[in-house]
């Protein structure tokens, strides 16, 4: 007899992504390609720090830390060098990377709250820094960002469209490095690390070792979404480089959809980021704060009811939906 | 110079003891129920609104208003206890560590959608007081505030000590299991260790509520705060978070009087990155002293 027959891979990533890359011929209007971009961008972060929160279950709360040097980098190369964004965004990578280690191997000395409080402080030591920065990162007030016209080659478009496929393309990678991660000798051993990490160091994981390396990949990804993200917003400051909500964010999407699972990202932030529109279209803005009681209510809810996530919930239905036809045939010829 | 120096530790001195109240209710849930209360700033800022509006519709003192702030956030203490934290206590990490988060962010933004941004201040016939000890400049406001902050801290610790119940929460801090078996009811003793924390936070927020203003993000500096001390002080240690607590208010004084107004936190997270780095289990060590 067959055991529960999941859904093919190539469904997995098709099925989406076939969706993903015609839905702005679909909907055209602006304000819903700039939901469909937040989705985007916030599910890449939320991809990149399940990574190491969810897979090693390290629980930053400091991603702002990457996201606002990837941020910061790019610009200072754009406007003090004239480079490319393009080019300044993998540099942003590099130098994320390099922090990464300094305080990867501060904060792993930590475990549970104490990691998750140390990964906060240094993050808020950053952004105090950039704030005193004022000769070479504009301090407090920040900088707007040139605007060259349409021109590709600096990131910069007239399209908003276009911004939606830069987007798309970088959750594709953070999901594909993700799926490639969660099949290797790496990804059992994240898993092992964060099922219990002296258990894993006792069958001789390098456990130290292992969540370096992938904090560094984490934070690399962190920091191209900082890049993208001020391109598409044309304005940097220290407030919003390397704000609590990007940490903040990067974590919630991850635990409302399933920490540690390849879409628990995605299917948090469209949840999200769908119940913010909606609410927005109902009060209409200027209710500050409705939108995070909201996601505050339902990261309770999840917490206490489903702390696996709520992807969980929906492959369950799936399964219900689509397998429970040949399960009941099998139940008959088994019977 | 030696005056300078001299006003910027009393400065640092006062502000410390607030920060006191709330690192000490941190490191007593932390202790007792294992928890680290990502909220605790929420529950000072809660404690802040009762007093602000106490004084605004009925002219009540901010400092009596303690009598109001404290019972009252006892309560809300227990029964987030009984109907949250109770209710991850078996679970890992992430549900333990981000339940009170949510708590916090979702405090934050109820307040912001009922009592706005705006900051709210009380204005009481001792704010603008000081007492001039020779070159040094003492605000009336701020030495109450200290003074009772210690009286408060005081109190715990002989609670802790000479009481059925506080030796029950220092022998449940050092020894769960053996406390139990010991005849200890955890519930009883989880649910007051909590209540008695966010008292002390609401009483921070009554003492600050003279000369600070009430807003719905106010909790994040004390909490901020509260935490590195409460590392430096070693989680689980009163004393000790309260030595940490007191030394970290004259450091930020100092950051500010010397390096730059916009350097106090930046010392104090330098502080807690450099303590983690060399002594990662905080000065003090030891559980519930």
């Amino acid at each position: 007899m067959k055991a529960k027959r999941p859904a093919p891979g190539w469904l997995w990533f098709g099925a989406p992504a076939a969706i993903a890359l015609v839905l702005p011929l679909l909907v055209s209007s602006a304000f819903a390609i700039d939901i469909f971009i937040r989705v985007l961008l916030f599910a890449f972060i939320g991809v990149a720090w399940n990574l190491i929160g969810g897979y090693a279950k390290q629980l930053s709360l400091g991603h702002a830390a990457y996201f606002g040097l990837g941020a910061y980098t790019s610009t200072i190369l754009l406007i003090r060098f004239g480079v490319s964004p393009w080019i300044g965004m993998l540099a942003g990578g590099v130098v994320a990377v390099l922090a990464s280690l300094p305080i990867g191997a501060l904060c792993f000395r930590l475990r549970g709250p104490y990691f998750a409080i140390a990964t906060i402080a240094t993050a808020q030591v950053l952004m105090l820094l950039f704030l005193k920065f004022r000769d070479f990162a504009w301090g407090a007030e920040g900088t707007t960002i040139p605007n060259l016209g349409n021109s590709p080659l600096m990131m910069q478009f007239d399209a908003k469209v276009a911004y939606y496929y830069i987007a798309l393309a970088l959750l594709a990678i953070g999901l594909v490095i993700t799926y490639q991660i969660e099949r290797s000798w790496m990804g059992y051993y994240l898993v092992a690390v964060g099922e219990d990490e002296d258990a894993a160091e006792a069958i001789g994981v390098d456990t130290l070792r292992i969540k370096r390396q992938i904090y560094m990949i984490s934070a690399f990804l962190t920091a191209l979404a900082g890049t993208f993200y001020v391109q598409y917003i044309y304005f940097i400051d220290p407030n919003t480089a390397f704000s609590f909500n990007v940490s903040v964010e990067a974590a919630l999407v991850s635990i409302v959809g399933g920490i540690g699972t390849l879409w628990g990202p995605v299917v948090g932030t469209v949840l999200l980021e769908a119940t913010s529109a909606l609410l927005q279209s109902w009060l209409g803005s200027g209710h500050g704060g409705a939108q995070l009681t909201v996601y505050a209510l339902i990261l309770i809810a999840v917490i206490l009811w489903r702390p696996s996530g709520l992807l969980g919930v929906l492959t369950n239905a799936y399964a219900h939906i689509v397998q429970a036809r040949p399960a009941k045939r099998e139940a008959l010829i088994d019977g | 110079m030696i005056d300078t120096l001299a006003q910027a530790v009393v400065n640092g001195l006062l502000i410390g003891g607030i920060y006191a109240l709330v690192s000490i209710g941190v490191t007593l849930i932390f202790g007792v129920v294992k928890i680290v209360n990502f909220a605790q700033g929420e529950f000072v800022m809660i404690g802040m609104y009762i007093s602000f509006f106490l004084a605004a519709r009925f002219g009540i003192d901010p400092l009596l208003s303690l009598f109001v702030s404290m019972p009252a956030l006892f309560v809300v203490g227990v029964l987030v206890q009984h109907f949250l934290i109770r209710r991850v206590l078996a679970l890992g990490d992430m549900p333990q560590i981000f339940l009170t988060f949510a708590l916090s962010l979702l405090l934050v933004n109820v307040a912001l959608l009922l009592f706005t941004a705006d900051y709210r201040t009380v204005e009481t016939p001792y704010s603008e007081v000081a007492i001039h000890l020779g070159a040094i400049y003492v605000p009336l406001a701020k030495l109450i505030a200290f003074g009772v902050a210690m009286a408060l801290s005081g109190t715990l610790w002989v609670f802790l000590h000479s009481t059925d119940l506080g030796k029950a929460m220092r022998a449940a801090a050092q020894n769960r299991d053996v406390a139990m078996l010991m005849g200890i009811n955890p519930d009883r003793v989880f649910a007051v260790a909590v209540g008695v924390a966010l008292a002390l936070a609401g009483a921070a927020g009554s003492l600050l509520m003279p000369f600070y203003p009430a807003y719905p993000m106010v909790g994040q500096v004390f909490v901020l705060m509260a935490f590195v001390a409460v590392v430096l002080g070693t989680l689980g240690n009163v004393t000790g978070a309260l030595i940490a607590s007191l030394m970290m208010g004259i450091a930020e004084s100092l950051g500010i009087q010397f390096v730059g107004s916009d350097s106090g936190l930046i010392v104090v997270f330098l502080m807690l990155l450099l303590t983690l780095a060399l002594r990662p289990s905080g000065l003090f060590g030891g559980w519930l002293r």
